[in-house]
Formats: C-alpha cells, sequence, structure tokens
C-alpha cells in the first residue's frame, strides 16, 4: 500500500510539471504582448522595450518558464534602482494589471472560493441525493417527473441566467435579502451568511442536477442486482435493503465524481462569482483573461490544476483501500 | 460512473420477461417499451420539431415575412423599449420585438435554435465518436495503449477547462480563420465546437472504457474469440451495440450542457457574434431586460428548458427501454 | 466584464464654460436643501474592478480625478467646488493664488500655502511638488498619465527621477526650480492657461522617500482630508479620516463624511437595481451612470425626481475612419450618409443618448464652438439618405476603386465589447449594407480596447472614440485627435494630401496668445476635418446618474461630467 501512494504521489509530480509547462506554452501563443500591456494608452516602443526586459520576456520561451518554475521554490526580483521589487517564494509571477504579486492576489481571492466551493457542495451532495433517491423509489411516477424537470433545468439554463433570475426574484421581488456584498466571516458573520447563501444555493442547484441523475439511475441498477433480489427473497426489510446494499452501490461512483468536482470548484467558480459579486478566484481569473494579466491566468491555472491533482490522488488511495485489486496493477 | 451500466447484456432479455417467449431482437423490444410511455413519445415528437423548426427557419421566416436581422424602429419608444404591453407582442411580431433594434424576436429564436442546435449537436457527435472510439481502443487493448491513454486523460482533465476555453478563444479563433476558415462566426463556431470536443472526449471516454473493460470478459465475446472473430469483428459487432445505452445517456445530459456552455461565451462576449442569433446571444442580451421588458426574459429561457426537458425525458426513457431488467417487477 | 464607463476611460473633461447651461439645462435635481452634515458613509457603486489608477500621476479618467482629487490628492490648483457655471471656476488649492507669469507665459510661478501636510503628518514642501512632477517623465513605470507636463515644461532628455544622471536631475531642477515655499514652472511654448494644466492630478505633491514606483498605484500618500484604509482590487476600496489634514490650509474640501466606500464589480444591472430600491446602506451610495434600459423606469417616475439628473457630460463621440486605408473621401462620406444614426441613437436610450454632433467641439466650449456645415445629403433628423450614399458609392468607385472594392470586401470595425455596443454594431451591419459596404465586427473588451486601437499595429478600418477637452480650450481637443503628434489620433491622417496643411494651421492657433482669435481658429480647423471626415462625428453627449434618497451635494462636477465626491455629505 505505501509504495501505491509513493507510486501516485510521484506521478502526481509529474503530471504537474506537464501541467505546468503546457500551461505556461499555451498561454506564450497568445498573441498579445504582455509588455506591451504594461505601458498603457500613451505607449512608446522604447518603454515596450525596456518592460520586456525588466519582466524578462525578452528571453526564450524554455528560460522564461524555467524562470517561471525557480520563481515557485526561490521567489523572483524584477527590475533595477528604485523601481525594483521582488516576490517571494513561492512566486507565481508579477501581475502588472494589479500591481501585485500573484501568489498574494490568490492568497487574497482563494478564501472565498473555498467557502464558496464548501457550501455549495454540502448543499448539492445533499439535494442532488436526496432528489435523485426520491426519484428512483418512486419510479415513474409524479416524484420522478418531477426530478426529471429540476434536472433539466439545472443542467440546461446556464448559470448566468438562473444567477440573475433568483437575485433579483429574491432580493428585488421577494425583498427577503439585501444585495450581496462580500464580508469575510471573522469580520462579519451574519453579512458573510447572507451574501454567501444565494450563491451556495445557485450553485448547489445547478450542479445537483447531474447527481439527482447519476443516483437515480445508480438506484435503479442497484435495486434490479441479484443480490437485492436475494435480500428481497430472504425476507430483509425494505430500509435494510436500501440503505446495506443499494445506496451503498450507488453512491461509491457518485463519491468520485463528487471528488473532482469539487476540486475543480476550488479552482474558481467564475460565472457565480461575477454575478454575486464575489471577490474569488473565479472572478479574478476572468478579469485577467479580459485584461490578457498572462501572469494571473498561468497562476490561476497552476492552482486550479493542484486541487484537481490532489483530487485525483485522494480518489485513487481511497480505491486502493477499498479495491486492493487495483493496488496490484 | 460504470456501474450504473454495469447490467447491459448481449442477449438483451431477461429470463422472467414475458416477450422473451415471442423472441423479439433487442431493438424492437426497446421500442415496444418506449411506445407504451406517452409523455416519451411526446418528448420525441417535441425534439423532432425543433429540430424541422431549426432546419426550416428561413422558409418558415419566408413565408410569415419575417426576418431575424431587419430592425424596426417603428416598434420601439423614444426609449429604445418595445412599444405596447409584453414586450411588443402583436400580430407583425408574435414574440414581440428585441428592445433597441426592434428586430423581430420570433425570427431570432428559430434562428437561434438553428446555430445552437448546430453547436450541441456536432459537439456531442465529435465529443461522443472521440471518447467511443478512445475508450473503445483503451479498454479492449489495455496494456501500455491503456496506460498511455489514461496517463493522456489524466492530464486532460487536470486543466480547469472552462477557463482556459474562456482565454483561448480570441487566440485560437484567429488562428482559425488564418487557417482559411471563414472569419466571424464561422470561426467561432467551429472554434466552440472544437474546444468542447478537447474537453469532453474524456467523460465519454472514461465510460467506456470502464463498460468495454467488464465487456470483454463477457461469455459471449469469449466465444467469439474462440469462433475466430477478429478484433474488427468484436470491436463493431459485439462490443459497440453493447455500449449504446451509455452513450445515449451521456448524449441526452452533453447536448444540452453544450448549448449551455455556448450561451454562457455569448453572455461573456466569446460566443456566436452579432447580429446573429443564438439561444446564448438571446439569454445573455434579455437579462438585463429584467425590469424594463420581462416578457423577453423568459422567451429563449423557456425554449431551451423545454427542449432539454425534452432530452432528459427521451433519454432517461431509452436507457430504461435498453435496460433488459426494465421489465422485471420492482420488488421495492 | 462589460463597461458603460468606456466613455470616461478616455481622457477627461475640463469645460470651463457651464455644461449644462450652455447646452439647455438639465432635467434632474441637484439634490440641494438643508445644510451640510458631518459624519457618515458614502458609498459608490462601481463596475470596475479598481479605480483605473489612484497614483495621482498616472490618473487621467474623468470620473476618477473627481473622486481621488477631491479627496486625497491637493493639486496647485483646483476646480471650484461646486455644481454648475461655478464648478469651472479655478481656484488656488495647495497654492496661495493662481499663479503668477511672466509677459509671454512661458515662465510660472505658485507660491504654498502654509500648514499643508501629508497623511504622516510631514509638512508639503515645494520640492515634494517638483517630485511628484518629475515623476510623469518616467514613462515605462507612470503609464497612463497625461503627458502636458512633459511636453510644457523644458527638462531636455530627462528620463523621469528612477534613471536620471546627476546631470539631467540638475537640468530637471532647473527647469522646475524651488525658492522656499515658491515652486517655478519654466515652459518650452508660451502657455496662458497654464494654471489650468495644473489642475491635472499629475501636478500634486509625492514625498519622494515613501515612492514605490510602479506600487505606488496601490497606495499613495495623501494630502487631502482622506487616506486609504484598505484598498482590494475586485471587492473595494475604503477611505477614513486623515487626521493630519487641517482644515486651515485647505479652504476649498468641505470634508463632511467619516469615509468612503467604493465597492468594486458590481454588475451593472446589479448597480442599476440597487440605486433604484434605495434601501440599506445602499440610501446612501452613489452610482455612475445608469443603463439604458433602465432609463424609462427612472425618468418617467416621479418618485425619482429628487436624486436623478440628465446632463450634458463634456465628451464627443465620433467614429475614427482609418484615413490610410480609406484614402478618399468619398467612401468616407458614403459611411456617413448610408449610417441610420437616428436608430444608434434609439439603441443607445434615445433622447438621453444626446444630440447629433456636428463636429468635435462641444458647444460649451463657447469661444471654439461654432455649427460646422455638414455633408450635403446628410439628414438632419438622423436618418440614413441612402440615395446620397449610393451616389458617393459610386462615386467613390470612380475616383478609388481599390477602396470601394475594400469597403465592399469588408471593412474590420474595432468597438468595446459591450452589450449596448453589441446592439449598435447590428444597426451599422444593416446601415452599409444598404450601399454594399461590408463590415467586419471586431468587438475587443473594454478594458483593452484603448491600448488595442492606440497600437500602430492594429490595422482597423474604423474605430470608434469619444472625447472631452482637458481644460476649456481645443487646444486640448482638435490637436490631441488629429494631429500625428497628438495624444489620441486615431484617425492615421498623415500622408493625406490635406495634412501638412492642417498641421500648420494648428501650429498657428497653438501659438495664439489672443483666445479669441484662437477660438476663431479653432472654429476653422474643426470645419476643416469635417470637412474632411478623418472622423465621422457622432454625439454630443449625455449622461445621466442616479444617487441614494439620503446624499447631498450630490451636483455634478462640470469639469469632470462626474460627482464632487469630496463634496457629499450624508443627510440627517
Amino acid at each position: 500500500m505505501f509504495l501505491f501512494i509513493v507510486r501516485r504521489i510521484f506521478f502526481a509530480m509529474v503530471l504537474l510539471l506537464a501541467v505546468s509547462f503546457f500551461t505556461y506554452m499555451l498561454f506564450a501563443m497568445l498573441p498579445s504582448d504582455p509588455a506591451a500591456l504594461t505601458c498603457g494608452k500613451n505607449c512608446k516602443p522604447d518603454v515596450i522595450a525596456a518592460n520586456r526586459i525588466r519582466l524578462g520576456y525578452d528571453k526564450s520561451l524554455l528560460e522564461q518558464y524555467w524562470l517561471f518554475l525557480k520563481g515557485i521554490f526561490a521567489g523572483r526580483d524584477y527590475g533595477t534602482g528604485a523601481a525594483a521589487f521582488s516576490c517571494g517564494a513561492p512566486s507565481l509571477g508579477y501581475s502588472f494589471g494589479q500591481h501585485e504579486c500573484v501568489t498574494t492576489l490568490i492568497a487574497q481571492t482563494f478564501p472565498v472560493t473555498a467557502y464558496l466551493s464548501i457550501g455549495a457542495f454540502m448543499l448539492w451532495m445533499l439535494i442532488g441525493i436526496s432528489t435523485g433517491a426520491i426519484a428512483a423509489l418512486n419510479k415513474g411516477k409524479w416524484q420522478d417527473r418531477a426530478a426529471s424537470i429540476f434536472t433539466s433545468i439545472g443542467v440546461s439554463l446556464p448559470t448566468f441566467y438562473i444567477g440573475l433570475l433568483v437575485l433579483f426574484s429574491v432580493v428585488i421581488w421577494l425583498r427577503i435579502l439585501p444585495f450581496p456584498s462580500y464580508e469575510s466571516p471573522f469580520d462579519d458573520f451574519p453579512v458573510f451568511l447572507r451574501t454567501m447563501i444565494l450563491p451556495w444555493l445557485v450553485l448547489a442547484v445547478l450542479s445537483a442536477a447531474s447527481y439527482t441523475r447519476l443516483t437515480r439511475n445508480g438506484m435503479l441498477e442497484a435495486m434490479n442486482e441479484d443480490f437485492v433480489r436475494l435480500g428481497v427473497a430472504k425476507g430483509l426489510t425494505r430500509r435494510i435493503i436500501l440503505r446495506r446494499y443499494v445506496m451503498r452501490q450507488a453512491l461509491v461512483p457518485i463519491v468520485t465524481i463528487a471528488g473532482l468536482d469539487f476540486a475543480g470548484l476550488l479552482g474558481g467558480a467564475i460565472i457565480t462569482e461575477s454575478v454575486f459579486s464575489l471577490p474569488g478566484m473565479g472572478k479574478m481569473s476572468i478579469r485577467a483573461v479580459v485584461e490578457s494579466d498572462l501572469p494571473v491566468l498561468v497562476g490561476t491555472t497552476m492552482v486550479a490544476a493542484v486541487f484537481i491533482v490532489i483530487a485525483n490522488v485522494l480518489v485513487d488511495i481511497a480505491y486502493g483501500y477499498l479495491d486492493p485489486r487495483v493496488r496490484v496493477k | 460512473m460504470t456501474s450504473m451500466f454495469d447490467s447491459v447484456r448481449e442477449d438483451g432479455v431477461a429470463p422472467n420477461s414475458a416477450e422473451s417467449i415471442v423472441g423479439k431482437s433487442p431493438r424492437e423490444l426497446a421500442w415496444a417499451r418506449m411506445s407504451r410511455d406517452k409523455v416519451s413519445l411526446f418528448a420525441l415528437g417535441v425534439i423532432i420539431t425543433y429540430l424541422l423548426v431549426a432546419a426550416l427557419a428561413p422558409v418558415i421566416c419566408a413565408v410569415l415575412g419575417i426576418s431575424p436581422y431587419a430592425l424596426d424602429g417603428n416598434a420601439l419608444n423614444d426609449y429604445g423599449l418595445p412599444k405596447g404591453a409584453f414586450g411588443g407582442i402583436s400580430t407583425e411580431h408574435w414574440l414581440g420585438v428585441e428592445p433597441g433594434t426592434g428586430r423581430d424576436i420570433f425570427a431570432r429564436l428559430i434562428y437561434g435554435a438553428r446555430a445552437s442546435l448546430l453547436v450541441g449537436i456536432l459537439a456531442t457527435i465529435l465529443t461522443t465518436a472521440i471518447g467511443l472510439v478512445i475508450g473503445v481502443v483503451a479498454g479492449y487493448k489495455r496494456g501500455w495503449v491503456d496506460s498511455i491513454i489514461g496517463r493522456f486523460m489524466d492530464v486532460t482533465l487536470a486543466f480547469p477547462s472552462f477557463l482556459l476555453i474562456i482565454a483561448l478563444t480570441r487566440p485560437f479563433t484567429q488562428r482559425l480563420e488564418s487557417l482559411g476558415v471563414p472569419e466571424g462566426n464561422p470561426a467561432r463556431m467551429t472554434y466552440i465546437i472544437l474546444v468542447l470536443a478537447t474537453f469532453g472526449w474524456v467523460y465519454v471516454a472514461r465510460v467506456v472504457r470502464g463498460q468495454t473493460l467488464s465487456l470483454r470478459e463477457r461469455e459471449f465475446v469469449e466465444a467469439a474469440k474462440a469462433s475466430g472473430a477478429t478484433s474488427r469483428h468484436i470491436v463493431f459487432k459485439q462490443l459497440l451495440p453493447n455500449l449504446w445505452a451509455p452513450v445515449i445517456v451521456i448524449v441526452s445530459l452533453s447536448l444540452p450542457g453544450y448549448v449551455a456552455t455556448e450561451s454562457t461565451l455569448s453572455f461573456l462576449g466569446l460566443g456566436l457574434m452579432q447580429p446573429a442569433a443564438s439561444w446564448g446571444v438571446m439569454l445573455g442580451d434579455s437579462v438585463r431586460y429584467y425590469r424594463a421588458d420581462p416578457t423577453y426574459l423568459f422567451i429563449p429561457g423557456i425554449a431551451l428548458v423545454v427542449l432539454v426537458m425534452a432530452f432528459n425525458i427521451v433519454g432517461d426513457a431509452v436507457r430504461d427501454a435498453l435496460d433488459p431488467k426494465a421489465d422485471r417487477q420492482n420488488l421495492l | 466584464m462589460k463597461q458603460r464607463r468606456i466613455i470616461a476611460a478616455v481622457g477627461f473633461a475640463l469645460v470651463a464654460s457651464v455644461v449644462a447651461a450652455a447646452c439647455g439645462g438639465s432635467s434632474g435635481s441637484e439634490s440641494e436643501g438643508g445644510t451640510p452634515t458631518k459624519g457618515g458613509t458614502i458609498h459608490i457603486l462601481s463596475n470596475g474592478e479598481q479605480i483605473a489608477h489612484l497614483d495621482p500621476q498616472r490618473n487621467y479618467t474623468g470620473d476618477d480625478l473627481a473622486f481621488a482629487g477631491s479627496t486625497m490628492h491637493r493639486t496647485l490648483t483646483s476646480y471650484a467646488y461646486a455644481g454648475g457655471d461655478a464648478g469651472s471656476e479655478i481656484v488656488p488649492d495647495l497654492a496661495t493664488d493662481l499663479g503668477t507669469h511672466n509677459e509671454d507665459g512661458t515662465v510660472w510661478s505658485f507660491t504654498l500655502r502654509d500648514g499643508g501636510t501629508f497623511e504622516d503628518g510631514s509638512e508639503i514642501t515645494c520640492a515634494d511638488v517638483a517630485y511628484g512632477v518629475s515623476r510623469t517623465w518616467a514613462s515605462d513605470v507612470i503609464t497612463d498619465g497625461p503627458t502636458y507636463a512633459s511636453s510644457y515644461i523644458d527638462a531636455g532628455d530627462y528620463p523621469g527621477p528612477y534613471k536620471a544622471t546627476a546631470e539631467q536631475q540638475a537640468v530637471y531642477d532647473k527647469a522646475v526650480s524651488c525658492d522656499g515655499k515658491t515652486i517655478t514652472f519654466n515652459l518650452k511654448v508660451p502657455v496662458a492657461d497654464f494654471n489650468y494644466t495644473t489642475t491635472l492630478l499629475a501636478f500634486s505633491p509625492v514625498p519622494k522617500a515613501a515612492d514605490t514606483g510602479e506600487k505606488y498605484d496601490m497606495k499613495p500618500v495623501s494630502s487631502g482630508p482622506y487616506k486609504i484604509e484598505s484598498y482590494t482590487i475586485g471587492k473595494s476600496l475604503v477611505l477614513v479620516r486623515n487626521e493630519n489634514w487641517s482644515k486651515d490650509s485647505d479652504p476649498i474640501r468641505s470634508a463632511n463624511p467619516d469615509s468612503f466606500v467604493y465597492e468594486f464589480g458590481l454588475d451593472e444591472a446589479v448597480m442599476d437595481e440597487r440605486m433604484i430600491k434605495d434601501a440599506g446602506d445602499d440610501q446612501f451610495a452613489v452610482s455612475f451612470g445608469i443603463q439604458p434600459e433602465n432609463l424609462q423606469t427612472v425618468f418617467e417616475d416621479d418618485a425619482f425626481k429628487d436624486r436623478r439628473v440628465d446632463y450634458y457630460d463634456p465628451f464627443v463621440t465620433y467614429t475614427n475612419l482609418n484615413v490610410k486605408n480609406l484614402s478618399c473621401v468619398e467612401i468616407r462620406k458614403a459611411i456617413y450618409l448610408a449610417l441610420d444614426r437616428d436608430a444608434l441613437r434609439k439603441a443607445g436610450g434615445g433622447p438621453y443618448t444626446g444630440d447629433f454632433a456636428d463636429g468635435y467641439i462641444k458647444p460649451a466650449l463657447a469661444l471654439d464652438y461654432k455649427k460646422s456645415t455638414l455633408p450635403d445629403g446628410l439628414n438632419a433628423d438622423g436618418t440614413a439618405n441612402v440615395e446620397a450614399a449610393q451616389a458617393a458609392m459610386t462615386a467613390a468607385e470612380a475616383a478609388c476603386p481599390e477602396v470601394a472594392a475594400r469597403a465592399k470586401a469588408g471593412l474590420s470595425f474595432y468597438r468595446p465589447a459591450t452589450p449596448t455596443w453589441d446592439k449598435a454594431v447590428a444597426i451599422w451591419i444593416d446601415s452599409l449594407g444598404k450601399v454594399g459596404i461590408k463590415l467586419k465586427d471586431e468587438p475587443v473588451e473594454p478594458s483593452v480596447y484603448w491600448p488595442t486601437v492606440m497600437n500602430p499595429e492594429t490595422n482597423y478600418d474604423i474605430a470608434r472614440g469619444g472625447w472631452a477637452p482637458d481644460w476649456a480650450n481645443a487646444s486640448t481637443v482638435i490637436p490631441e485627435l488629429f494631429s500625428t503628434n497628438g495624444g489620441f489620433n486615431l484617425t492615421r491622417n498623415a500622408d493625406d494630401p490635406d495634412y501638412a496643411e492642417f498641421q500648420t494651421k494648428v501650429d498657428a492657433a497653438k501659438k495664439e496668445l489672443d483666445r479669441t482669435k484662437q477660438g476663431v481658429m479653432w472654429q476653422e480647423l474643426n470645419q476643416f476635418v469635417v470637412d474632411r471626415l478623418w472622423a465621422l462625428p457622432g454625439t454630443f453627449t449625455k449622461a445621466q446618474s442616479i444617487w441614494g434618497s439620503k446624499v447631498g451635494n450630490a451636483y455634478q462636477w462640470a469639469p469632470f461630467g462626474a460627482f464632487n465626491y469630496g463634496d457629499l455629505y450624508v443627510k440627517s
């Protein structure tokens, strides 16, 4: 088992290296000149040239990538003289759009994304699995149809549309909540809750939709398995069969996918954060796209990738425990 | 993910099923089950209607004398908002007019269906085709082929796909244009379809691979092998027919998902461009008129939900119908 | 992601004669009545993710100048804190008077008041002002700011304080010299209204020891009544009282609220809804602009009559034609005549968009404005004149067949990617299509629109623009927009056969010290450009704003076309 874990972690490192390389090269291919973006409206060519050197964009792509990697472990200095500055390790670069080291920016925005993700995740598992179970137990009846409608709305209507509709309906029509205005939970917990409740709900309901479907189908599948029929034949109660056999079998794949989805969310829920004005990583990265702020883009992509890779390793290890055959393979 | 499809069997006939005595083919059986379900049939009708209307949009507009592009300043008041109640619904403009320009919403809706469905269908076909091929190869060949494909899937999955889709829109669209794809919307549509397939195939491939892994151990494949069947025969004649059910479920989920992604991109200004119409362009535009023109807000949304619901119902029905155990009595 | 503030993102505004009065009055109230009270917090709702630049030498956006200038950064001279006409007068701020100058206006001196301090309590010295101004030259670090200082002041090849050698610094110190509390600027050219130039925040003091270069943008040192408590991009900027500021040394700032909270990153629709709803803290809020789709709600309902305004801002919008690509006037005329300006106006919010412009100088610049003669056949009501446009197109095909062919193949049309422009583009495409001219739409994210079109490598055929004078002289309009060395020339007109004649006339006008004569010269130059249609006149724009029911003094500050944020107060 130990060897298996070591192997998975080693592979995860290699994977991250590959992702960082691809990310860096992919964004370097963008036609925008990062140096030109540093110098605003009335820009002269010599200024662009000077900034290109200051930021290291005059070097070859491979060398730039090497400096980027080195920065993660050793930090990085920019420029000389009075206008010099540095970003300490782990440095993911410096954003000219936001006048700040990318690592600092991510440290500022990540907590918001994390609060959003955790709350939404718990809600959506609850909603998704319970509606899915109800639909499966009432297959073909109105509950099943209602779940199907819910699923349809969830998978079809884009987040921005539902998000704004909910925001306007709840806040303007019904006047239940004030307009969201983010505060850290440590500064003002009631305001934090009031702000997060809508984004949590919207994100949860939209993501829950596909879990409803997975649960429904997984349970129907399980209910038809022979061991369930055997259980019925043996005279076990419905409750015991459902809990011991059906739910257990239906949930294993769902938990796996949920782990990966959750990790993906930690990289930033771009649209939800934008609609509800939450200053998280997703909102920062969309802004980086708009302004071609390459260092921020590379940084957020990398952080998002780290979460996905970690989740993958955890899922693999969990599988290793659950199913010994995986280990030998 | 794989467990939900594990029970698909070659014989397709459950021992205690009444029909098994008559000896119908699995396809006939599935159709027989589906046609009993009136709701699913209706949903199927809805899908076909949508497809027909989308395909015939130019004809319909010509017959009705409307156009998705024609401006109509007379239908607007001084603020640029539609004259009259309910977003300017009238005999001339069945679903009202677009604020700001006075373009006919009905015409834009059916032209929009054309663009949105085209993106959704092509992306789904491409995704499914790639995922199916790679998944079957990985599952059937196993060994080093499987592990290379597996690592490749890991790398693909490790990228935050939505962020990349957004970030790469402009440069890749330009690249497509320089490669000779017509500028503007054709290039943007091509990009959206390609990029959705680039990130989407993995999900299909994962399911198909798992399914193939379990199928290749089944007796009927063993039997085919023993009787000297070629790999080609086994893949095409033995494995693929058994992969339909999971694939249909994926398709019924992913097609609407792709339509939604296209609309999100349009909302961000990265999807189809004006003056073209797509549901995404309409949804993104209409959200601003929450207060001023709520009718406009609901029209594209309802059109989209109805279609997706139809897809879901049909997808579920097909899945259930193809399930050999579907006619077993539910004991719980 | 989408910004209405795209208009304000360019240059900015100083208009001497009263904007509102000259253009026929504004239809909103200015929330007068009641005496200002101290205390409370003013909220500012913003669609932007940050203030473009808080570094005073880099701040060049009308709205941001009004905000930072009235709260944090003092300048030698300032615009008066008043609505209407009075707001366009200049008054001494850090200086004791409006400056003195020699006979030909090439040497200007200002004497600093006693008692002015930075937020750390240290005294504002002449050296701090000179250092602040010197940063303008460091154009690799101090980007986006106005360049008047470096183009007026005679400092040789001075590269800014970060890179200057001892000799270069000595040259600068001679050009901008200090004698006790008196600062003297030695100019290359005569500038009769240099004390208007010094209202720009580029002329505010920066303590050399606190200058962090590029990073100064995030935490500039305050010389005004408020200082930064916290500033998080994408979230908020909080200003609190600067305890070291004293009213005695600053006669113009009222400093009523205890704090300001600038909320960033709000969806435009959400901002409008919050302002319309007027609940909780939003009663103490102001927001910049109203979306066209909500104008009817706000202006047709008397409930809003005390907290809305519709006014002429200092801007003129126009459409730049790339004269290099569209090198014959017939094709430019065809485009203008074919354009359905009436439909465009409707898409932007009807009469609230503004009036059809007849040139590039707004009537508010009374001395420099004269109604110009527009091309024959242009419909006064803004509708397209398809026959006349077709005739111009036929003429173009005879005069310059390659250019006509280019127009038929497709002209690239650069514009900001905003919802309003998405609609407008459809109208452009439809209008020009009627005379066979095709357009290729090139939407550009608002935040990078200007850098994109200003880049000489961007080969647009058509690019929209908007500009407001930097102060009440068309010398900040015509040369800026149409001279090759102008800061905002998007017409690429250097090779036009008439360009040399234009430039000679511009040089003559700039040198003219008789303001009335100079005004006539600008009028003629305005007509000169209209005749050649290097840019198509668009709109003398109007703007609308709304504020919370408990905000006092919410007048529009004419020079900037924005609230005078520092003068707002919370009604008790």
